[in-house]
């Protein structure tokens, strides 16, 4: 009954903005150009070449820890070369929601909610590859967009999401209680419902939906734990929101530890200390991916 | 001398095999220097060549503790570790208010483990006066300071901190809680003193071990990096046995019980994590 009510309250405040982002149109034109199994590179980068700010982009997440080329790649025609048809659906996805939310103050920085983002999307490469999960890129890309309701609460009800700021500042609380108790829904339904507007796949529907309870997943379970997991990791290893919420978690509790271990039972001998010491050197490399991608653009 | 990633990933994992201690990337500084220094004194020509003389089974009673006793400055001061204080403050503190406060048991008892001079265990002191003094007016405090050391003991006990030992403290702390002596040192305030008692302990007397009963929080910071794993894992039994059901256990900032005990479970707080029941 209370989810039924989160849902309609997150649809509700979604309706009341005329001026909701966008996903801009060449994202849907480079996915149907994908779909046709006989498309050719140069059309697609011709496609992505005609909005310079997603072609630039795309080169800096090639470049990025994530994908580590061996050589510099300088070209998009190199970069959609180097990734793959696969991958570049998800990337020029990537670059259109960071475009969506671009050039609007909001009651948080917005390269901090990246850097988060960001932070979690290879969080969950990470976790994904320590537990097999078969698409590496898919939970990656999850993990960008697992908050996107945060940065619309950000961007389009400041007042509101400031009062929010407010009353966790300095406590144990997390957003996503202190949202409930406020405007009586949280980012996650209302970041499924800028999802279902943006037509995402179900599986990031599911992702963003149930992030904060993977055991309400239903399509993925494995992939909605990897995420829940990357984005506790963050949120107590400097990818936070800049310190704003304060988060703690015991690990053998978590239930997103339990479904990951029933799918990868080799994961409770993980060195787990280490595994945090190790994020924590990353942390750089994530703050310098997010500075590039942003870089010149305000 | 610059240490090629390849070799300082090499000695990392070494160092993190032996004693449990990571170090990070950013640390590489640090180590090159140390290593350097040792290299020359056994006249290594090549970290991996320094490596192999780590690894033999004679460095264990020799070159062994002298690398280590490099790479682990163990010098402690006040207010060391602020991630890890600020989840005693945030979260622990008050979650052991709770739970302790609903059965009416008001009694806390800390255990800084290895305290050597008391910087950790008057840190606890100081933020129990501080943050908790209105909600706890009723409670029984027992602040334990415990080393092999006595003079470290002695120096605890006297209370005098050189400014190297007060550098991290607040200066709300400092204003408040330290009288500034001749000679630049800094005289502990009595009100904290009287809060913390210095007893010898071996940790690795299983007699004494047994008596060190009923902890809410206890702290071993980088004391465990001699023990070998077998010797490890017996005081980790203790400290396991001698920690209440709701009460945490912290080790260094940089290091971990992984593969020493399989008992305790992580808790993790923003920089920081402790070990629970």
């Amino acid at each position: 009954m209370e989810k039924l009510s989160r849902h309609e309250k997150a649809q509700h405040l979604i309706k009341g903005i005329t001026n909701l982002p966008t996903i801009p149109e060449i994202t849907t034109r480079v996915a149907a150009l994908l779909d046709n199994p006989d498309v050719e590179l140069e059309e697609v980068a011709d496609m992505i070449l005609t909005d310079q700010v997603m072609a630039s982009r795309v080169i800096k997440i090639v470049n990025s820890p994530l994908f580590k080329p061996m050589h510099e790649i300088n070209s998009l025609k190199r970069a959609l070369i180097y990734l793959g048809f696969r991958r570049i659906r998800e990337i020029a996805l990537t670059c259109s929601i960071i475009k969506a939310f671009e050039g609007k103050k909001g009651a948080f920085d917005i390269r901090v909610f990246w850097q988060h983002s960001f932070g979690v999307g290879i969080v969950s490469k990470i976790i994904a590859q320590r537990v097999r999960y078969p698409e590496i890129e898919k939970a990656y890309i999850c993990g960008i967009v697992h908050d996107i309701g945060e940065v619309f609460l950000s961007n389009y009800l400041e007042n509101e999401f400031q009062k929010i700021i407010d009353l966790i500042s300095g406590t144990s609380h997390c957003f996503v209680d202190a949202e409930a108790l406020m405007l009586g829904t949280t980012h996650c339904e209302l970041g499924l419902c800028l999802a279902q507007k943006w037509n995402f796949p179900q599986e990031y529907c599911d992702v963003i939906e149930h992030h904060h309870a993977p055991e309400n997943a239903t399509l993925d379970p494995m992939l909605v734990a990897i995420v829940n997991l990357a984005d506790l990791f963050c949120s107590v290893r400097q990818l936070d929101y800049g310190g704003r919420e304060w988060v703690s978690f015991n690990l053998a509790e978590e239930k997103s530890w339990e479904i990951l271990q029933s799918f990868s039972p080799n994961l409770s001998g993980l060195d787990v200390e280490r595994f945090c010491f190790e994020l924590d050197e990353r942390v750089p490399e994530i703050l310098d991916l997010v500075e590039s991608i942003f870089e010149g653009l305000h | 001398m610059k240490l090629s990633d390849k070799d300082f990933e090499a000695l990392r994992d070494f160092i993190y095999s032996i004693c449990g201690i990571y170090f990070h990337a950013n640390k590489k500084y640090f180590l090159e220097s140390r290593v350097e220094r040792r290299m020359a004194e056994v006249k290594a020509a090549t970290p991996a060549e320094y490596l192999t003389v780590l690894k033999s089974p004679m460095a264990k009673t020799g070159e062994l503790k002298k690398f280590l006793d490099e790479v682990t400055t163990n010098e402690t001061c006040f207010f060391r570790n602020p991630a890890q204080l600020a989840a005693v403050e945030k979260k622990i503190l008050p979650e052991l208010i709770e739970a302790k406060g609903k059965i009416g048991f008001r009694k806390l008892k800390i255990w800084s483990a290895g305290s050597s001079s008391g910087e950790e265990a008057y840190t606890m002191a100081m933020i129990l006066l501080e943050k908790c003094a209105p909600t706890m007016k009723d409670w029984s405090i027992e602040i334990v300071g415990t080393d092999i050391n006595e003079t470290v003991l002695a120096q605890a006990r006297e209370g005098i901190y050189s400014p190297y030992s007060v550098r991290n403290t607040p200066e709300f702390y400092r204003k408040k809680y330290f009288t500034p002596e001749e000679g630049g040192r800094f005289a502990l305030s009595p009100a904290v003193k009287k809060l913390v008692n210095f007893t010898n302990l071996n940790l690795y007397e299983d007699t004494k071990m047994i008596f060190m009963k009923s902890f809410d929080l206890i702290f071993c910071a980088n004391v465990l990096i001699y023990f070998d794993i077998a010797a490890k894992s017996k005081i980790i039994q203790h400290f396991y046995n001698n920690l209440q059901p709701y009460g945490y256990f912290f080790v260094g900032q940089s290091e971990s019980l992984h593969g020493v005990n399989d008992k305790f479970k992580t808790v993790y707080f923003p920089g920081a994590f402790a070990y629970k029941k």
